[in-house]
């Protein structure tokens, strides 16, 4: 096994070696939600009859950012509906 | 932090002029259900068909829906809070227990409301069923009735675990028996709603992409506009179902399995009739336990999460994302209704490092919708696990050991 650790490091690239046990990992949680279905729940927002006038709004560009690494904006929850934010009365 | 514009259509919301539909079933409140030919009491429900049957004559009929006897007007216009005469505030003082007086023989007969909705007379055998809108929380506005059989929920059941058995739990699978399914009337507010919504944060559209360092040091990255995003929606949202009792409305899948029976929502609920007890006759039901004001924190969840998903078509220039920071939601008006909703449920006792949690496999008494919860063998889907895990990292070595 070292012999092959050293190969790894000689001739390729180490975390090939994590393969193993993120796919015995991947295979148990798989697994497991699809007998479980603890993830699962009336998905209402698009199940619900609505009727919604026309979206309105404001658009205001406040800054730039320059060479970051990030490759979407930090904290976004656009699409996690459900996740609440501070709430204003 | 963004900020939010002041709230706008400043419009006091008007009361309703009747705040309160009235919903009994007036045919009824002698709680005696008589077949419109024969007069029989013997009537239950035929899910094949969804309509009442009398065990005498055979003659098949259904109540009217609720849809057509309660107008439902123009949700937009709704203002203020509009209760069901079914959906009124329980009142502790009220006893599960009601004496019936029988219209056959007038002896009194005793029914707990908290297990049952009906009673044979004693004396008579009339059967007696309480539809009385009392307000301890066991009559609804309107029912659901069961349109799938028994045979074909056990189908469904026995069909759902058969693609889950390879790594359930060894007991469930030998003491598997779909035929227990049991049809449970379930509790739910029904709830139409008139509201607005504000969100606002920052989105941020890509400039520019381009490619830093050299060699083996290269990193992707990025130059962003940002912007402050503010959004609005008026909208209605037509028979949103929220669990009314409260024990099945606490989902923690740590702890429970309700999140299964949540799932199997929606339900065809402009299909609902109004309320006749024959309708529970050979299932269960659980009563409701849950008010207005109980409800109200889950309705605006629900409310803030539809606004949330309305505008998500409105902000696709933001192809870096948008983070919410701040959302308000005004309620301009509601109307509840409560309803029992039908649900063919299996449950498994499934005890696991000294703790027991019940596993439900439901299936929706209407649409067939079937979700559940399959107690898992550890040992087993562990042991398979780490056998493909050996597997892959035999592939990967192989690959190494080639490549050096």
């Amino acid at each position: 096994m070292s012999a092959m650790l050293l190969a790894a490091n000689d001739s390729g690239p180490i975390w090939l070696l994590l393969l193993g046990p993120a796919a015995g990992g991947g295979f148990y949680y798989g697994w497991w939600r699809f007998y479980r279905n603890t993830d699962k729940s009336h998905a209402f927002e698009r199940e619900t009859r609505v009727q919604a006038k026309p979206i309105t709004g404001q658009d205001a560009k406040v800054d730039e950012v320059r060479g970051t690494r990030r490759s979407s904006i930090d904290g976004a929850n656009h699409g996690n509906h459900r996740e609440r934010v501070q709430r204003v009365e | 932090m963004t900020t939010l514009p002041p709230p706008g259509g400043a419009e006091a919301p008007l009361p309703p002029p009747d705040p309160t539909i009235d919903t009994r079933n007036e045919r009824l409140d002698d709680g005696v259900n008589r077949c419109p030919k024969c007069g029989a009491t013997e009537i239950q429900l035929r899910p094949s068909v969804g309509m009442l049957v009398c065990l005498f004559c055979r003659h098949e009929w259904a109540e009217a829906r609720l849809a057509e006897t309660v107008a439902d007007g123009d949700l937009a216009e709704l203002r203020g809070t509009t209760l069901g005469s079914g959906a009124t505030d329980i009142d502790a003082d009220v006893s599960s227990l009601i004496t019936m007086k029988c219209a056959g023989c007038a002896a009194e007969v005793v029914v707990n409301t908290a297990e049952q909705m009906g009673a044979r007379c004693h004396w008579c055998r009339h059967v007696l069923t309480v539809n009385e809108q009392v307000p301890n929380g066991a009559v609804p506005d309107a029912v659901l009735p069961f349109g799938i059989t028994h045979a074909a929920a056990v189908e469904k059941i026995r069909e759902f675990a058969g693609k889950r058995r390879t790594f359930a739990d060894r007991a469930f699978v030998r003491e598997f028996t779909p035929e227990n399914v049991v049809g449970v009337y379930m509790p739910y507010m029904v709830i139409d709603a008139n509201a607005s919504a504000d969100v606002a944060g920052f989105g941020e559209v890509e400039t520019r992409r381009y490619t830093r360092g050299t060699d083996d040091n290269k990193e992707t990255v990025y130059d962003a506009d940002i912007y402050e995003v503010h959004r609005h929606i008026d909208f209605t949202a037509d028979d949103l179902t929220i669990e009314a009792s409260a024990a099945r409305a606490l989902m923690d899948a740590s702890m429970n399995t309700n999140n299964i029976i949540n799932s199997i929502l929606p339900f065809d609920t402009e299909n609902a009739v109004k309320w006749n007890a024959s309708y529970l006759t050979g299932f269960t039901s659980e009563k409701r336990d849950q008010n207005v004001v109980e409800t109200t924190p889950e309705l605006e969840h629900q409310l803030l999460s539809i606004a949330r998903a309305q505008v998500e078509s409105s902000i696709g220039a933001y192809d870096r994302g948008v983070r919410w920071e701040r959302e308000r939601l005004q309620v301009h008006g509601t109307r509840w209704l409560t309803m029992y909703l039908p649900v063919w449920l299996y449950s498994y006792h499934h005890v696991e490092g000294g703790r027991g949690m019940v596993h439900y496999i439901a299936v929706n008494g209407r649409t067939g919708e079937v979700m559940g919860s399959v107690p898992i063998s550890t040992p087993r889907l562990l042991a398979a696990a780490i056998s493909v895990g050996f597997v892959l990292e035999g592939v990967v070595l192989a690959i190494l050991a080639a490549a050096g």
